[in-house]
């Protein structure tokens, strides 16, 4: 019980965290592209405060999670982020913590439900 | 930046928000929005800049020890800090004074103390050790408040705890003799070290905010 309480709040702090870097692991992005994918990739259920993406992106890069670089496309400059190899890392780790989670809380829904 | 945060990641801050208000005003722009309006949604979509710099803040904090750990790093460390530097100061500068002067034969030493001329550099030695390893520490932590992005009460802090510390823990030689201990009698050259400096980069921050706000008024 006592292992719970420490994982779980964690974990779901690690949350936006998973979502920024498995969009990253894709491709390289800005932050409004980020904001706009999180929130129609998941069908508008899930969505960040528009401005608040900077500070998380620079926390991440920060940590060596992301790094970033000003690029010119069509005109506009922007700040791209893309995953490093520790955010590969951290990646893998929390999408093996997300797959736990969900499965059991798969497992005891399908419980309540029979 | 009253806040205390960094300049660097605040500039880029703005610079980032500007993009991304403009992606959302040409988003409510594309929809049919008037410009004044497509302007008004973008804002408040942003949401208070104060909130943002509080965010940007926490972020940075989070992402150093010595920010999440604050009080630890602010209030206790400079009391550990102020004797480790000033010891290895003290170690450095006595070596290269018996290196150039006296060897390290312990028969020279008393030689050395017995000299008034070389007594004269071993004094030199000591406060020039009290007097760099408190401005050192001080630097130190004024460096890492402005690295960890905490206010600037924490730094103001460190500042005071080294100075207390200079004010009253000395170290004195007499002939033959080296004492390190609390004194009440205050060394008040060595306890303004700390607050000049947190004085100087107070008034530097302040001119740079000045200059930093006047160029983004233009």
């Amino acid at each position: 019980m006592a292992a719970m309480k420490k994982t779980n709040p964690s974990f779901l702090n690690g949350v936006p965290e998973l979502l920024v870097l498995r969009l990253l692991a894709a491709r390289e992005m800005y932050g409004y592209q980020i904001v706009e994918e999180i929130r129609t990739r998941t069908g508008e259920a899930l969505a960040f405060g528009e401005g608040c993406i900077y500070p998380y992106l620079h926390y991440l890069e920060a940590e060596k999670q992301v790094s970033s670089r000003r690029r010119e496309v069509e005109g506009r400059n922007r700040n791209y982020y893309k995953l490093t190899a520790r955010g590969r890392k951290r990646l893998e780790a929390l999408t093996t913590e997300w797959n736990r989670v969900t499965t059991g809380v798969a497992l005891l829904m399908g419980v309540q439900h029979a | 930046m009253e806040l205390g945060c960094p300049i660097a990641p605040t500039q880029r801050l703005i610079q980032e928000v500007a993009d991304h208000r403009e992606d959302l005003k040409q988003a409510a722009l594309a929809e049919g929005l008037s410009g004044a309006d497509a302007e008004a949604r973008a804002n408040a979509q942003l949401g208070d800049p104060l909130a943002l710099a509080e965010e940007l803040m926490a972020a940075l904090r989070r992402s150093s020890w010595w920010g999440r750990h604050f009080v630890v790093t602010f209030c206790l460390l400079p009391l550990l800090a102020v004797p480790v530097l000033w010891f290895v100061l003290l170690l450095f500068q006595l070596s290269l004074v018996f290196t150039l002067g006296f060897g390290w034969d312990p028969k020279n030493l008393h030689a050395a103390a017995a000299d008034p001329v070389a007594f004269r550099h071993l004094v030199i030695v000591i406060q020039c050790a009290d007097s760099i390893s408190i401005a050192l520490a001080t630097l130190l932590f004024c460096w890492l408040a402005r690295r960890a992005a905490v206010n600037f009460k924490w730094m103001v802090t460190a500042c005071t705890i080294c100075s207390l510390y200079a004010l009253f823990v000395q170290a004195s030689i007499k002939p033959h003799t080296f004492e390190v201990g609390l004194s009440w009698t205050p060394q008040w050259i060595e306890a303004a070290i700390p607050l000049l400096i947190a004085g100087a980069i107070y008034l530097s921050r302040r001119r740079t905010m000045q200059r930093f706000l006047e160029k983004i008024a233009v």
